[in-house]
């Protein structure tokens, strides 16, 4: 037993230095890709390339001071707003975001200037989101500084705006238990369509969530789709692609993906909408402005939400359905925007449609719900 | 009073023991499941009545556990209201008194009475046929054969029917 | 296997104390009203214990035989099947007996459903009564119940229905109008009340108005109301959606005092439409604009 210890402690110690021999002599030459493998490169900006890298290494490392100083404009603006054009501000979800990966794609090069086009993958607790940029690189004496795109954040003036709040609140029955008594009734929700469809070797159910009621409602959405003799062949819900919080007579489509489980299988769809009281406010109002589709390769629908309250929404949940020529419902997707929406001021969007289904689509209806912290809306 | 001969008592003592023995390799009891005309307005879906059925089957079981070791918790996944506080007072009125007793099914036949149209209570008949056999400080006292009614009313909670009342003798 | 067993217990059972002791009568009532006081005479004597246990109570007592036991009415107050075993020494007697619920109402378990739901919904609510006796036991002999519900303009609708094992139900209209209605359950002395809230249906129509702001339009809704003339309450959604050359521009705004309100680009030809929940309203188009 002793002597079988020491015979893997050897062959452990012997693997290890040889893996360390190996990294050295062939190192990983696709570095440029991750922002943490940026030590090796720092210090070379004698193209225009290395330039790039270095800076969105930089970046990736949160090294705001390094990556500042190495620009050709830094003096147009601060290292803060530097940051800050990176990072976000508000408590939006790219506060929250890791620069994931990069790419960088030449646009034309001369002797003294050069045009990238660098895409940063911000990783966010709801997924990656891209952060295309077109970088200008230039030489200075014997070496290349990149000249940085900011996109300077509006800027909200002083004014008052007149907001007339309504909230509903919430109070229950108690943890006691006195059947028959009353407690609050739950939001009535109806679903008003639903369509399964076969997609990318799985099931996927699209469909639509009315609340019927008065007060707001806390949704969920379960489905099981039962095979033909009754048995359950998979249950899933929908978790993001739905807007939780309904206020009253307001839709939310759903998308509920099963993996692994084909149309052919299936005979019957169980649906099961669920819903709760929860207290909520009737804002921020939030306008979806010049929504667009934009045709394939880049098939997509983008536009603009405009906060029209007063309050600062930290994150925004965009959802969008699309129909058919016929009405029915043809894909659900859904985006977060990863500025923050300061009140009267415009933020893109944009919700990716994959390419077969953008040729079907006539019509779309987009809906946000919107977080703010400590709220949800 | 006469004394009985020590065979008889012997035979006394150890017959509810061996035929409880015997039980536990028993097959479950028989179970019924008829639905009556009026279950009010609403029609019992299958896998309702199917979960009923199982959910009130396990509230026995349940219940003659906790009545055979005394342990009130243990009634706790499949009672809620009345009927729970009502068997955990037995169960402690037992403990007290050191009395142990153990309810072995033979046969239920249920019947679905009364589903309520908002489906927030369900009400079965059980002609329930069963042994009880009542022992104090883990000697056997005596065995009844005991062929009675009990009326449950069920109600839905997160993940399963609860009994609500069980009655019996009705 | 199971009833083999049983047969032989039983009758082992039996011949225990016909053939080899005394026989002693003691003669226990079939059925006893919870919470009532009774006896039961014994014969015999010398000191015995008995043993009365169910699902609803477990009581043990030291007796004399020969002298009743007497039962007082705080002893049994749980309806339900028990056994008793008088057991003095070797020599045990059993009996089986029911306690039932006593004759008079106590208590409803009135369940009224739904709290909450539109106006003029026929059958639309539910209420379903359980009676019970002062000691929560099911009160399974019929009993008279009366539903009653007043609505917020002063009408009221009376159901009476009879228990059947212990549950009556009935059905009732939701009212015309909006407001708070008042759902009433009785039987004997015992009465229960549940508020239930009439809320107003769909908006029978959408109308908005429209005008100038500059290069924007101010859209508002008329004051929404159901078809039964109660107004929308606040906080339903209506959704103004404008249409221009290939694009649109969606907003979704809660009613406040009864309108909805928003303002929008004024775009040259621009078609606007509104809606609330499945309701389409009216469409305005664009003639100025940008």
């Amino acid at each position: 037993m002793k002597r079988g210890g020491y015979l893997l402690a050897l062959v452990l110690a012997i693997a290890t230095v040889g893996l360390v021999v190996v990294g050295t002599v062939w190192p990983n030459q696709s570095a440029a890709a991750n922002p943490d493998a940026g030590a090796r490169l720092a210090s070379g900006s004698s193209s225009p390339q290395d330039a790039v890298n270095t800076l969105l290494q930089q970046i990736g490392r949160r090294d705001w001071s390094a990556a500042y100083s190495g620009l050709a404009n830094k003096n147009d603006f601060s290292e803060a707003e530097f940051a800050s054009d990176l990072t976000g501000n508000y408590g939006s979800l790219r506060t929250y975001a890791l620069l994931d990966g990069f790419d960088v794609h030449p646009l034309r090069a001369s002797t003294d200037e050069a045009q990238f086009r660098a895409n940063l993958r911000w990783a966010s607790v709801v997924g990656t989101f891209d952060d295309p940029r077109d970088l200008r690189v230039v030489r200075k004496g014997d070496h290349w500084q990149v000249a940085w795109p900011l996109m300077k954040e509006a800027r909200v003036p002083p004014q008052v705006i007149p907001v007339n709040y309504l909230r509903w609140d919430v109070i229950n029955r108690g943890p006691q238990d006195d059947w028959g008594t009353q407690d609050v009734e739950a939001p009535h929700v109806r679903i008003v369509a639903m369509h399964p469809v076969d997609r990318g070797g799985g099931v996927v159910i699209l469909g639509e969530l009315l609340n019927e009621d008065v007060v707001p409602a806390f949704v969920t959405v379960k489905a099981a789709l039962l095979g033909a003799n009754g048995a359950t062949l998979a249950t899933e819900d929908s978790f993001d692609k739905i807007s939780h919080l309904l206020l009253p007579k307001q839709v939310s489509p759903f998308r509920i993906d099963f993996r692994n489980v084909r149309l052919s299988q299936v005979d019957s769809v169980h649906i099961q909408p669920s819903s709760s009281l929860v207290s909520a406010s009737a804002d921020p109002v939030i306008g979806i402005e010049s929504q667009k589709l934009n045709p394939v390769p880049d098939a997509s629908l983008t536009g603009e939400l405009l906060n029209q309250s007063g309050q600062v929404v930290n994150v925004a949940h965009v959802i969008g359905t699309f129909y058919d020529g016929n009405g029915q419902i043809v894909w659900v997707a859904d985006s977060y925007p990863s500025r923050a929406l300061l009140p009267q001021t415009p933020v893109p969007f944009a919700i990716a449609l994959p390419a077969d289904v953008s040729s079907k689509v006539a019509s779309y209806h987009v809906m946000t719900t919107s977080y703010r912290s400590g709220h949800a809306q | 009073m006469k004394m009985k001969p020590p065979i008889t008592n012997w035979l006394r003592a150890t017959c509810p023991i061996l035929l409880a023995g015997l039980l536990l390799g028993a097959d479950r009891p028989t179970v019924e499941v008829t639905i009556a005309d009026t279950t009010g307005s609403r029609s019992v879906e299958k896998h309702t009545q199917a979960s009923v059925v199982r959910d009130y089957l396990a509230a026995w079981h349940a219940m003659g556990q906790a009545m055979e070791q005394n342990q009130p918790e243990l009634l706790d996944a499949f009672f809620v209201g009345v009927a729970k506080d009502k068997l955990a007072e037995t169960v402690r009125a037992q403990q007290n008194l050191g009395i142990q007793s153990a309810y072995q099914e033979q046969s239920h036949h249920l019947q679905i009475v009364f589903y309520s149209p908002e489906g927030l209570s369900i009400q079965l008949l059980d002609d329930v046929e069963y042994d009880l056999v009542i022992g104090k400080h883990g000697k056997t006292l005596g065995t009844q054969h005991v062929r009675t009614r009990y009326v449950a009313v069920l109600t839905p909670t997160e993940s399963k029917w609860k009994v609500r009342i069980f009655q019996g003798g009705s | 296997m199971k009833r083999w067993a049983t047969a032989l217990c039983g009758l082992l059972s039996l011949l225990a104390p016909y053939g080899l002791a005394q026989p002693s009568a003691w003669r226990f009532p079939p059925t006893v009203q919870a919470g009532t006081a009774f006896s039961v005479q014994t014969s015999g004597s010398g000191p015995a214990t008995l043993y009365v246990v169910g699902t609803g109570d477990a009581l043990q007592r030291s007796v004399q035989l020969g002298q009743s036991i007497a039962f007082s009415s705080e002893d049994l107050r749980n309806a339900g099947h028990y056994v008793a075993l008088l057991v003095a020494g070797t020599e045990t007697q059993s009996a089986q007996f029911d306690v039932v619920a006593s004759t008079q109402p106590a208590g409803l378990s009135f369940i009224a459903k739904p709290s909450r739901l539109p106006v003029n919904q026929v059958n639309g609510l539910s209420g379903v009564v359980y009676v019970l006796d002062a000691f929560r036991n099911l009160l399974v002999q019929p009993q008279r119940v009366t539903f009653e519900l007043s609505d917020p303009s002063g009408g009221t609708q009376s159901r009476v229905a009879t228990t059947r094992n212990g549950v009556a139900w009935v059905k009732m209209n939701s009212a015309t109008k909006a407001g708070s209605s008042q759902f009433r359950a009785s039987s004997g002395d015992i009465r229960v009340q549940r508020a239930v809230l009439n809320v107003p249906g769909e908006p029978c129509t959408v109308k908005m108005n429209s005008h100038g702001a500059g290069q924007r339009i101010v859209l508002e809704t008329d004051p929404l109301r159901d078809c039964n003339g109660n107004a929308v309450p606040d906080g339903t959604i209506v959704t103004f959606t404008e249409v221009y050359g290939g694009q649109q521009t969606t907003v979704d705004v809660p009613l406040k005092r009864g309108v909805a309100r928003t303002e929008l680009l004024a775009r040259s030809r621009a078609v606007i439409s509104v809606a609330s929940g499945v309701v389409m309203g009216n469409e305005i188009r664009v003639t100025g604009g940008q």
